[in-house]
């Protein structure tokens, strides 16, 4: 075996190392500092790049709207300034904090007149808020009728399932494998799932998942979250929301 | 040497040892989230710390994995070992903060536990590229929890050696583990080769290191073919070993150390009774057998630590014939006094010393 030139031995509970070794270990620690330096900046570098999405927390904001709670919750507010043609309300989706829709907590407002605190979570213009469930009250007001959905035709589109929460900012990335188990706790939970579908350009556009009859279908997207995947079904615009109805028959991985 | 368990034997060394390491992993972890923040403003504190500790420990693993093979292939770097246990807890510590992270963000507050969430979110177990990478990590967590709670000598002296080594032995398992839950994971979504190239050097240079370290090793296992006298193996000349110092011989497959000192010759077990640490590569101080991992001693002429410590090795009996040193190839019990062979002025040969 090889050993040491000199006479010197390092017995680790002796108060001092002998001088050529502790000369040596000096140089060593300070190489392994360097190539800590040098690791953490390499590895850092090496994560892609983060969209702006954003989380809200601890800002809480009052809003008021009407309660729509199919295919999922969702608050109507009146959209200022309306050009013609365009959807003359805007439609947030609600969700419960944590993991879970908010199916229960708004299930008695349907169609009523409320008003509500929550947390904005909000990416690429699409906006969703996190319900303080206790502060959801009905207040006197007229009832918003939302627009009913429009049919664009039946489409193929190749994306990938996220839930909608983690996607729009309450976590960054909030897609792909990595974050696969927390997008299935999710939607499993009640959160809206989406489809994620992206043009060439990287450019985002989120079809909110429904059944043929229209009905969430949370559990049955379970098996396909995060997976590359096409889906065939009927395109409608509702509000100012796109929505694919389709079944998981003709969810096809890819 | 200690010969009374005490939560953390603390001496100089050590605490030099364990500030250079927490020096490390602050300047790491410092630079790694810092800069992470700086170029992803994007990003949330619980996502840069998963990241950050995750990334802590799987390099800090990497540095655990290599010291062995280093000190094997040159003892230059034997300061390193020393205290290799701290480096393991801190590395547990870091992996367990990752973890535990990791569980809150991706399964925690939902609708079933986390922990049965961590194993049912993903079923996908009969396919290489959508394999739940989460559970291997887990996996290897379980492993790195058990060696850093037995990684005290209380737990060594409690369990044997055999256990306790084969114990530890399997962080190679969590090591496997640990690498599927990286190429598994983070590698499928992000496919920089700032990530992947450091990943598969750290893979390479673990198991070079240890292909060349056990092709060492391999050649200390050929048994001496020396020649015999009555029952007995010529194994090398007395001039051969330096004085304080030890030759090592394969014996019927046991290594045993063969000591010069104070004009004698004594042969020992080359496994000391602590980890298996070489005792041939010690070196003889204040008339003992000192072990150059831990410092663990023993007398010479009976394998026995030098009272109040009571950890023994097995002897060899030991004759010197024409400045020849023979060896009885079956060992002692361990402890047993067998009377050192005695050099005669004839025997030394070239000075060595």
């Amino acid at each position: 075996m090889p050993e040491s030139d000199s006479n010197e031995f390092y017995v680790g509970y002796h108060p001092t190392a002998p001088l050529g070794v502790a000369r040596r270990t000096r140089s060593f620690v300070i190489a392994a500092l360097l190539c800590t330096v040098g690791l953490a900046l390499v590895l850092a570098k090496g994560f892609g790049p983060l969209p702006r999405a954003t989380f809200e927390f601890g800002s809480l904001r009052t809003f008021e709207g009407t309660i729509s709670t199919t295919p999922y919750p969702a608050l109507h507010v009146p959209r200022p300034g309306v050009i013609d043609g365009a959807p003359w309300t805007s439609r947030y989706h609600i969700v419960a904090p944590f993991k879970f829709g908010a199916d229960a907590a708004v299930a008695e407002f349907d169609g009523k007149h409320v008003r509500l605190k929550g947390t904005l979570v909000h990416r690429d213009g699409r906006t969703m808020i996190e319900l303080v469930p206790e502060s959801l009250e009905e207040i006197p007001g007229l009832a918003l009728s939302p627009e009913g959905p429009q049919s664009l035709g039946e489409h193929s589109l190749i994306g990938e399932i996220v839930d909608s929460k983690c996607f729009l900012g309450v976590m960054n990335p909030g897609n792909l494998k990595p974050h696969r188990a927390c997008a299935v706790r999710c939607i499993s939970g009640g959160i809206p799932p989406v489809l994620c579908v992206r043009d060439t350009d990287g450019r985002a556009e989120y079809f909110l998942l429904v059944g043929e009859n229209g009905e969430p279908m949370n559990k049955a997207v379970l098996d396909y979250v995060a997976l590359p995947l096409e889906i065939t079904g009927e395109v409608e615009r509702l509000g100012d929301q796109l929505i694919l109805r389709a079944s998981a028959e003709s969810f096809r991985i890819l | 040497m200690s010969h009374a368990y005490r939560a953390v034997g603390w001496n100089r060394q050590k605490k030099v040892y364990d500030r250079i390491l927490t020096l490390g992993v602050i300047l790491f972890l410092g630079l790694f989230m810092g800069v992470g923040a700086l170029l992803r403003p994007n990003a949330t504190a619980e996502t840069l710390m998963i990241r950050g500790f995750g990334a802590a420990a799987f390099l800090l693993l990497h540095v655990i994995l290599s010291i062995g093979p280093l000190c094997r292939l040159d003892p230059r770097f034997l300061p390193l070992l020393y205290n290799r246990r701290h480096m393991g807890v801190t590395m547990f510590i870091l992996a367990a903060l990752h973890g535990l992270l990791s569980l809150i963000q991706f399964h925690g507050f939902g609708d079933v536990h986390p922990l049965v969430s961590l194993f049912t979110a993903s079923d996908s177990y009969g396919s290489l590229a959508w394999f739940p990478f989460q559970p291997l990590g887990f996996g290897a967590l379980v492993i790195l929890f058990l060696m850093a709670a037995t990684s005290h000598d209380f737990w060594l002296a409690n369990l044997g050696a055999p256990v306790w080594k084969a114990l530890h032995m399997s962080v190679y398992f969590a090591y496997a583990l640990l690498i599927g839950h990286v190429s598994l994971g983070v590698l499928q979504a992000e496919t920089s080769p700032w990530l992947a190239l450091p990943v598969a050097l750290g893979l390479a240079w673990v198991l070079g290191l240890h292909l060349v370290a056990a092709g060492t090793e391999a050649r200390l296992d050929r048994d001496v073919e020396g020649v015999e006298f009555e029952g007995l193996v010529d194994v090398c000349a007395v001039h051969d070993i330096k004085d304080k110092r030890a030759r090592i011989v394969c014996l019927d497959g046991e290594r045993v150390a063969i000591f010069r000192y104070d004009g004698k010759i004594s042969a020992v077990s080359n496994a000391c009774q602590h980890q298996n640490g070489p005792l041939g590569e010690g070196r003889v101080i204040d008339g003992c057998i000192t072990c150059p991992w831990h410092g663990y001693q023993y007398e010479p002429h009976n394998g026995s630590s030098p009272p109040p410590f009571t950890e023994k090795v097995p002897t060899f009996d030991v004759r010197i014939r024409q400045g020849r040193v023979l060896v009885n190839p079956d060992a002692n019990a361990p402890g047993t006094e067998v009377s050192p062979a005695l050099i005669d002025f004839a025997d030394k040969g070239a000075p060595d010393a």
